[in-house]
Formats: C-alpha cells, structure tokens, sequence
C-alpha cells in the first residue's frame, strides 16, 4: 500500500512539474511584452529596460523558471508587478468569491433541474413537460452574458430588487450575501440545471417503469411516497455524478458571469492577469488550480485504492 | 487676424493642402461640474473606474486610473484649474525661475501634514524628488532628466538645479513627479509604499483589493478639512461599459470614470442621471510608420517588405490619406458625434492652442487621387493598418477603411489585441498603427517624444532636425506666447510630413447620479472629489 502510494504522491509531484513548466513556457508565447504593458503610455528602451531588471524578464527563461519554483516551493508566490500586492493575498480574496458564486449556482441548479425533471418525468406528454423541457432548452441555448443583462436590465434596473454587482461575504451579512449572489448565481446555475433536468427526468423514467417501483405502488403508498421516497432516491445517484461531472465547467462559466456582476473571483482574476500579461498573477492561479486538481485526483485515487485493493496492486481495476 | 497667417502656413504645407479650416475655440469645453448644490456632510461615493490602476506609488505609476486615485489622495505641489492653468497645490506660489533658467525656487505651504501626522516640509519634497529621479524602475525619471539636484533652502523652500533649462518642469511638477510622499512612510514601507501609501491629500489610503476595489477615507490631518465633505470614497474596478453603465443606472455606484460615446445619450435620456463632458488633453491618430526598423528610439532606415509601402517614401501619399479621412463623418458615424474631430496634438481648450495648432485638412478625395496620380501610383494603394481588436477599435477601422477608399486606397486591418500591438509597433513590424495618447497639460509631453528624431515614443521613425530644432527651443522658453508659436510652427510642419495623421479628441465624459455634488472633472480627466459630496 505505502509503495503505491508513494509512486501516486510522485506521479503528482512529476505532473504538476510539468503543468508549471506548460504555464510558464505558454503565457511567455503570447504576443505582447510584459515590460511594455507595465510601462503603460511612458514607456521608451530605458524604461522598459529598468522594467525588465527590476523584474528580471530580462535573464534567459530557465533562470526566471528556477527563480519562480524556488519561491513557490516556499509558499511565496511573489507580488503582481503591475499593483504591487502579494499575489497570494490576491487570490486568497478571489478564491472564496469563486466557490461561494459556484456552490450557490448549484444549489439553485439543481433545485430547478431535480423539481423541473421530476415534473416532466411524472406528467409524461402533458403540457408541464412541455413547459419543463421549454425551460431546460431555454436554460441550455441562452448565453450566460446575455441572460445575465436582461437579468440586471429587469431585476437591479426597471425593478430594482437586487444589487447589479459586488459581493458580500456569506460569513459577513448572510442575507446582503444572498442578495448579490442571487442574480449572478442563478445566470450561472442556469445551464447546469437544464442538463439537470434532462438527466433526472430520463433516470425518472426508467425507475418509474422498474419493478420495485411497481411493487411500492402495490403496497398502497401513496403516489408522492412512491415519487419522491423511491423513484427519485434511486435517480439521484446520475444527478450527483453530473453535478460532479459539471463542477469543473461551472467554475470555467464562472468567469462570465464574474465579469458582468462585477465579482472578484477567481475568473475575473486570472483574466484580468492574462489581459495585463501580469505573469506572477498567471502563474501563481494555475499553480493554485493545477494544485487542487492534483490533489483532489490523487485523493480520489488513493480513496479508490482503500476501496477496491485489486488498483493498488497493480491490476485491471474491473 | 488670426487666418492670415493661418493662410500662409497652409499655403506652404503643400501642393493641394488648399483648405484648411481651423477647428475654433468656441467648441471646447474645457472642464464641468456637476453643480453647485450645498452637500451634506459624510457619505461614501462610489465610483466606477474603468480599469484596475496599476501601484499606488507615485514613483512607478503609470496608469490614467492611478492618476484619479491619487487625485484623492497624494496631492502635487503644482496642479491645474478648471483653465488648465497651473496653480499651486503643495507649493505656495508659482516656481521662481533663476534668469538662466538653471535654478528653480519653490515655496511651500506652511503647517500642511502627511496623512500619518509628519510633517510635509522641504526635506519630504527633497526626499519626493530624489526618490522620483534615483528608484530603479522609476517611471519619473525621465521626466526629471533635466534636474541636476534638489536642495533644500530652509523648511519652507526649495531650489532645484537644472543641467539645462527646461520650461515644462512645472507642468511635469503638476502630475505624479510632483507628488510628495511622507519619508517615514517611505522608510518604513520601502518598495512596498505603493500597498499603502501616505501622502497629503483630502482624503488617505484605506484599503484595496486586487481586480476589486480601492478605498480611500477622509483624512482629518488634510489642511483643508473643513472643505471635504465625503467620509470616503470607494473606487470600484468595472471594465466593461456596459456593465458600468448599468451599475450607475441600478445605483450601485455614484460616479462613472469613461462613458462609452454609445451610452451617452441613454444617460441624458435617464432621470436621475447628468453627464460631465470634458475636451481631453489627448489624442487618437493614425502613426504611420516611415523608417521604424530596429525599433522604437533607434535611428530610422528604409523600410523592407512587408513594411514597406509607398506611405514612408512619398509625403504626397501621406498627405493624401489624410485628405481622404473625413473627421467629421469618423466623429459621427463611430462615436455618435460625441467626440471632438483633431488635426493636431494640442487641444483647442490649452492655453498654448492657436489656429495653426488648430488648422485642418480639408477632407478631399478628388485631391487625395490627384496626389497620387501625381506620385505615380496605380490605384488602388494598398496599406495595412493595426487597430484594436475592440469593436470601437474595429468600427473606428472600417469607417477609416470605407472612407480611404474613395481616395484611392485599399486598406487591410489587422486587429491586434492591445499589449500585442504595442509590442508590435514598437518593433516597426507594421505599416500604419491607430493609437492615441492619454494627453498632457504641457504640449512638450503630447509632442516632443512622438516626433522628435530617436524620440522615446517615436514609432514612426520620424525625423525632421528643423521640428527638433523648434521642439527644443521651445522646452528652453519660459513665455507660453512664445511657445505658443513655436508649438504652432511644429504641427504646421507636421501637417507637411504627416508621420502621423491626428483624427479626433476624446472627450472626458463621466456620469454621475443627481445625489451627488461638486464633482469636478477637468480637461486632464481626472475626477476631483475633495470638495464632493451627497446632495443636502
């Protein structure tokens, strides 16, 4: 057991070497001088050229390559050149932002996608379905930025019920946090919750026609005993696997909808990073995202492991 | 009196520069303010900035946001009114300039402290300066090249000492260089003193966060306390117009820096909303490039393909692209006619405007194909053009395309993302470029690195001894009547070499909500709020 773990600890390791060198080689090929961006409008050769010592984007790229795993190796993942702040301290406040934006998206997706499927899947061929599977095309075709505009146009504008931007920390103000989050949350759950639907209205429908479903009928429960307690307990184990399956998107689609609320997470960040080619900032978010999915894969594998003995030693898991 | 000797300049400016028509005075508007309501005292205003300002160290800073920022909070020891007229700030009176131009005296206000209660005496502005001239990476530096030392002459006064006379300095002591930063703060805070910095200002430094927001709270040690009414001001970070338009519209944020020209009119349409119109100080234009080859500040050669094209060889061809752009119809059909059309570098609202700063082209495609007939070219003249990859930048693009074909031109855009392009440019890997500049009180900083042979900025590749010559005396010449003509002499010559073709003016336009009063904003752009506040 130790020694599987140890050759997936080191596979990790040998992985997240190689994303930092793809990061650091790939935002290096984009067009653009990050020396000439940070000069602005007052930029001549002598200026660019201090800008570049002082950064040190003027030594060869496998000495500034060395320099950067040397101080993220100890946790020090330098300051933005462009605003001079810790790029730690940056991500730190953008992180939280991005993951209460998601879990709330989720909430509310699958609220619509399990309610919206349950009713198509129960009024098969009535005009409820009809109504469900129309919000679940809308909720699929709709772009988030337009939904999202029509959203502040109606709902912070000509009804102005909610903020049209910022972000109030759910451990600050619970329900100020709710009300920011609410529009962007919903734009952005729009989508998850439509392939929500679809998933738990088609699971719905098979295990209405099962026959365990059939017997619970023949025992005399009730029609939402039999709905809810059996055929929907059943069906929410394809829901969580596509809400796990989704996760990594929602976070992607985060970054529309962060810039039309004005949120300053995660996305917002890294965008802003690329746009500025403020390279400590890119390179420190992907370290920071390439990190966790390692992690969280090496967990998931070494929790496979503990389940299932045959993957640690090395067979076909079947 | 004036077009008389409008009508010679354009006379000699070429063969069929024929009509030239100034863009007169009488157009500009040269700064706003809300109004003048009284206002009540405490509130914290919101405002959405456009962009994220880059450190908040006067030192390195670089950015037009940044400026705004610390318009709030690290005051200069000259600064400019509503005339753009410079006037003292820190400083209590205008600079005294030694008969040679080499030794300048400042006095400063008396009993004024930083925002962490020190002093702010001639040792700080000593300490300021030298720190602008010295830091490694500084962006001040070579706006002070011509200051050899700074003494200081007792508390209250100053003397700097030039290597050689430079009549701009106080206009450059009117922006970040003449900012003054608490010494304790800098030694305490050293390279980080842009996290949190302490200058003298209405209002200091409270907090920020990255891509966010920065906010700034009323300073009690300010010497002019009583006048500020805000308790603070919170500077929101929104990039697209449209967003930040719709966040002034739900009332989510008070004041809005950059209105798009296409928002403009839905803002007067909206109850409960004003806009502030400003003319800027800058510029946009079309560089072209005529022998940048082994980069920006080198000294120009001729062009090779793909580069090269009948534009860098034959100022005929210049002269005939300019003469097939209509400003106007640039003006109304991309920006709605909210922007200013510009045939030059100096705004009509700067005290060193003229009519031959102002003098213009008339737009004439007929011409534009006879100098090309007249040059040998066989129509169409093809010509590749870097814009923006924005949709103004592109709508710009092909309004210019369109409009430069009538005059026997076919031109190729080659939208370029914004970092890209300048990187680009810089290098001389193109042909034309559509850029522009923020734009500076003094016109030396809107003129003289653009054009001036090996000049910092100066992408064209342009050299002419005769404009340097003027250029040059210029910067020696303290009397703005003076320059003022020589600066007129400048852009006549540039209107016959065209390295560069100026198309329009910005203008400075913020919104702002019917809550809020006395915001000033002026022909420089920045939003002033020390004497702001919330409708009583």
């Amino acid at each position: 057991m130790s020694r599987y773990v140890l050759r997936r600890v080191v596979e990790s390791a040998v992985t997240l070497i190689l994303a930092t060198i793809v990061v650091f080689a790939g935002i290096r090929a984009l067009p653009g001088d990050p020396a000439r961006t940070l000069a602005g409008e007052e930029s001549d050769p002598a200026t660019l050229a201090a800008i570049r010592a002082t950064y040190g984007l003027d030594e060869p790229l496998p000495v500034q390559y060395l320099r950067y795993v040397q101080k993220a190796a100890t946790g020090d993942l330098g300051r933005s050149p462009r605003t001079g702040l810790p790029v730690a301290e940056s991500i730190g406040h953008a992180l939280p932002v991005t993951l209460q934006l998601a879990v709330f998206a989720i909430a509310i997706a699958v609220l619509m996608g399990i309610g919206t499927g349950v009713v198509a899947a129960v009024r098969r061929r009535r005009p409820a379905e009809w109504g469900a599977n129309a919000i679940a095309l809308l909720g699929l075709s709709v772009p988030n930025f337009w939904f999202g505009q029509m959203a502040i146009l109606a709902l912070a504008i000509a009804y102005p019920l909610l903020p049209a931007s910022g972000f109030v920390s759910v451990f600050e103000d619970p329900v100020e946090s709710f009300r920011h989050l609410l529009m962007p949350a919903t734009v952005l759950g729009t989508g998850l919750a439509a392939i929500i639907m679809r998933q738990t209205r088609s699971a719905m429908l098979d295990a209405l026609t099962a026959d365990y479903v059939r017997t619970a009928r023949a025992k005399g429960l009730s029609s939402a005993q039999v709905v809810l307690g059996h055929a929907l307990r059943n069906s929410l184990i394809v829901v969580i696997t596509v809400v796990g399956l989704q996760l990594g998107a929602l976070i992607s689609g985060a970054v529309v909808t962060e810039q039309l609320f004005v949120l300053p997470g995660f996305g917002k960040l890294t965008i802003d990073a690329v746009f500025t080619r403020d390279y400590p900032m890119i390179q420190g978010v992907v370290l920071v995202t390439a990190t966790a999915y390692i992690v969280i894969n090496l967990v998931v594998d070494l929790l496979y492991s503990v389940i299932d003995p045959r993957i640690r030693v090395g067979g076909p898991a079947l | 009196m004036p077009n008389t000797s409008l009508t010679i300049r354009c006379a000699t400016m070429g063969l069929l520069l024929t009509a030239c028509t100034p863009i007169g005075p009488g157009e500009t508007n040269p700064s706003t303010t809300v109004d003048n309501r009284p206002a009540r005292e405490g509130g914290t205003l919101r405002v959405a900035l456009s962009a994220e300002p880059d450190r908040l160290d006067p030192t390195v800073a670089r950015t037009l946001v940044g400026r705004t920022v610390f318009n709030a909070i690290c005051e200069k020891l000259y600064d400019v009114d509503s005339k753009l007229t410079i006037v003292p700030q820190l400083a209590s009176a205008l600079p005294e300039f030694s008969a040679d131009g080499l030794t300048i005296t400042i006095k400063l206000r008396a009993g004024v402290k930083f925002a962490d209660g020190t002093p702010m005496d001639a040792t700080a502005v000593k300490t300021s300066l030298d720190r602008h001239r010295t830091l490694p990476g500084s962006a001040r530096t070579s706006e002070l090249t011509s200051v050899d030392s700074v003494q200081v002459v007792d508390s209250a006064t100053i003397a700097i000492k030039m290597k050689t006379p430079f009549a701009p300095l106080t206009a450059v002591l009117a922006d970040r260089a003449g900012m003054v930063m608490s010494p304790a703060a800098l030694t305490a805070q050293g390279e980080n003193f842009g996290t949190s910095p302490v200058c003298v200002g209405p209002f200091k430094f409270g907090s920020r966060i990255a891509q966010d927001r920065i906010e700034v709270v009323k300073d009690p040690q300010y010497y002019d306390a009583s006048k500020v009414h805000l308790a603070g001001v919170t500077y929101k970070i929104i990039a697209d117009a449209n967003t930040r338009f719709n966040n002034l519209r739900s009332g989510d944020v008070d004041v809005l820096d950059g209105v798009a020209a296409t928002d403009v009119d839905a803002l007067k349409s909206t109850s409960g909303l004003s806009l502030i119109a400003s003319d800027s100080l800058g510029y946009q234009g079309i560089t072209i490039n005529l022998g940048n080859v082994d980069g920006v500040g080198k000294a120009p050669k001729p062009l090779s393909a793909p580069y090269a094209s009948p534009l860098a060889t034959d100022k005929r061809v210049r002269q005939a692209f300019e003469l097939s752009l209509n400003r106007e119809a640039i003006n109304q059909v991309v920006f709605r006619g909210q922007f200013t059309p510009a045939c030059g570098p100096i705004s009509a609202a700067s005290p060193f405007s003229s009519d031959a700063a102002q003098a213009c082209p008339k737009h004439d495609p007929n011409a534009a194909k006879a100098l090309l007939a007249q040059a040998g070219l066989s129509l169409p003249v093809k010509v590749s053009v870097v814009i923006g990859n924005t949709p103004d930048a592109r709508r710009l693009g092909e309004a210019i395309q369109a409009q430069a074909k009538e005059g026997g031109f076919e031109l190729e855009l080659q939208p370029v993302e914004f970092a890209a392009s300048l990187t680009q440019t810089d290098a001389g890997r193109y042909q034309t470029f559509q850029i522009g500049w923020s734009g500076r009180v003094d016109p030396d900083g809107n003129i003289a690195n653009f054009v001036r042979t090996n000049g910092s900025q100066n992408i064209s590749g342009y050299s002419n001894l005769a404009v340097d010559a003027l250029l040059d005396e210029a910067r020696r010449t303290p009397d703005t009547a003076k320059r003022r003509d020589l600066y007129g002499q400048v852009i006549t010559k540039l209107h016959d070499d065209v390295p560069l073709i100026y198309l329009y003016r910005q203008k400075n336009l913020t919104g702002a909500s019917s809550k809020v009063v006395g915001v000033q904003v002026y022909g420089d752009g920045l939003l002033r709020f020390a004497t702001a506040g919330f409708a009583a």
